[in-house]
């Protein structure tokens, strides 16, 4: 029998991450993965002690599996408390649910243009004519930037979340990429700071900690942080609930009949197969764990996607259910790092998938095999043809 | 582990065994406690996962932060001396046998 080994970095991963998430869990729940060269904790008790327990699951030496250049210690997610905490404080008042219910109807009028686009026709790619579209739109209006900056903010964000499968790191497309977000910030910040306006950015950038005032670079690094989730995680995460709803046409019909159900279908959907993947901690101590010893100093992967399938928290976990109300997901990490765009995200998921829905009841993928986003953290579609009725 | 018992606001109780280290948040939405919420994950975030503490543990807790402070001015339930957000408290040895009453609503 052959060494298991579990490659983050890997084509087939990008495609089909579950049956080796099984066997982690199953086998080697404490593992070390040469290819990413971490540990790797799979089972959803293991990832949600790592999560509550910040001290020792430290995030300021970067979150992202494969870490880019100049983001540790420098973004929301790669700081711990307590400033993590008065930075998130900064911008978490902004985006909870009673905050958010003046996008309601911006978001809809979003969605009813670009499926105005799509009326009359019979078959179309719903990531680059549909998620991608949406989520662009509302980012650009939430932040109030420039239109003719679409095109080129999208591409760039979308990139810089990759990974290379050959060389298992950021390759030099991502890391320009990166460079191009951080440049536009770094334009962002400075037009802001000339000329502040009543938006997100504006706020953020304006404001002070303890009567400090934030560094450029976090600030810089922030917005691009909140470049990338906000479009390239929103976007992905739509197009895999999309996937799931032309996979299981019995769901899709009862969301058609009753949109009342579409919230729960969403958390369904951030449990059974959250784009949202892996993310990664640094050990600031020594942790024994399922009989490894594991040095401060380590780092470790946590897979949300594996914790998410763990039969010890959720019952016949690969059934796609929309009744099953999976309270406790990590489809948004969890503990102080959870993801700060929840209410944004559920807000537009619901409306955007009322509003297809309502055009499109019935659909199918075209192609049985699709082609996935090459990442070590994130997991999506990048094309998904649908035909519709 | 700590024993922390929920008590729902229609009366119904659920006495958990909480892992130290978890949140009173976690302990009550991975147990079938409906009475809490959790939304933002346990990032004290939406004030869902408002508890009322029992009077007898109060002193065993640290203070809320400043942050948790700002979050339950936006309890939909009353805030009462005892209000707390449960994403923001972990669970120790030392409170065993811990109360909480839920709130009739959270969202």
């Amino acid at each position: 029998m052959s060494e298991f080994r579990f490659d983050p970095f890997s084509p087939e991963n990008d495609a089909d991450p579950f049956p080796a998430y099984k066997i982690l869990r199953d086998e080697h729940p404490a593992f070390w993965c040469d290819e990413a060269g971490m540990w790797v904790y799979s089972r959803y008790d293991d990832i949600m002690t790592a999560l509550n327990d910040w001290e020792t699951y430290s995030s300021a030496k970067g979150n992202l599996v494969s870490e880019l250049p100049g983001r540790a210690g420098a973004t929301l997610g790669t700081t711990d408390p307590p400033r993590h905490d008065r930075l998130r404080a900064l911008i978490q008042k902004a985006v909870t649910k009673k905050a958010l219910t003046h996008l309601e109807e911006p978001i809809r009028a979003i969605c009813k243009t670009h499926l105005a686009a799509l009326k009359g026709r019979t078959r179309f790619d719903f990531v680059a004519e549909y998620s991608s579209n949406v989520t662009v739109d509302l980012l650009f209006s939430l932040f109030a930037l420039p239109k003719e900056d679409h095109a080129e903010v999208r591409v760039n964000a979308v990139l810089m979340a990759q990974t290379d499968a050959k060389t298992r790191q950021k390759g030099p497309e991502h890391l320009a990429a990166y460079q191009w977000i951080m440049a536009y910030a770094d334009k962002l910040v400075a037009e802001r700071r000339k000329a502040p306006g009543d938006d997100l950015l504006s706020d953020f950038i304006t404001a002070e900690i303890d009567g400090e005032k934030l560094l450029d670079q976090e600030i810089r690094n922030t917005i691009g942080t909140l470049l990338m989730a906000g479009i390239e995680s929103l976007s992905g995460f739509m197009s895999v609930m999309a996937l799931n709803l032309a996979d299981y046409p019995e769901a899709r019909r009862a969301l058609a009949a009753d949109p009342k159900l579409i919230p729960d279908a969403i958390e369904e959907s951030l449990r059974f197969n959250t784009s949202a993947q892996r993310f990664r901690r640094c050990l600031t101590k020594d942790v024994v764990a399922h009989g490894v010893t594991m040095k401060a100093g380590d780092f470790i992967m946590l897979a949300y996607g594996a914790g998410n399938r763990d039969e010890r928290r959720y019952p016949d976990p690969d059934r796609f259910d929309i009744t099953r109300k999976p309270k406790g997901h990590l489809g948004f990490g969890g503990g102080v790092h959870a993801c700060l765009g929840t209410q944004i995200a559920r807000l537009t998921c619901a409306i955007a998938f009322e509003e297809f829905l309502a055009a499109f009841p019935e659909f199918t993928r075209v192609e049985e095999s699709l082609p996935w986003v090459p990442s070590s953290n994130f997991r999506s579609p990048s094309k998904l043809d649908l035909a519709v009725a | 582990m700590p024993k922390v018992t929920y008590i729902e606001f229609d009366g119904a109780e659920h006495v958990v065994d909480l892992p130290e280290g978890w949140t009173l948040m976690q302990g009550a939405t991975l147990n079938g406690v409906d009475g809490i919420e959790g939304e933002c994950g346990g990032s004290c975030g939406c004030a869902t996962c408002h508890v009322y503490v029992d009077e007898a543990f109060l002193d065993k807790l640290d203070p809320p932060s400043e942050t948790e402070e700002e979050m339950l001015d936006c309890t939909v339930s009353p805030r009462e001396s005892n209000s707390r957000l449960g994403c923001q408290i972990k669970a120790t040895a030392a409170l065993d046998g811990l109360i909480l009453r839920l709130p009739e609503a959270q969202s």
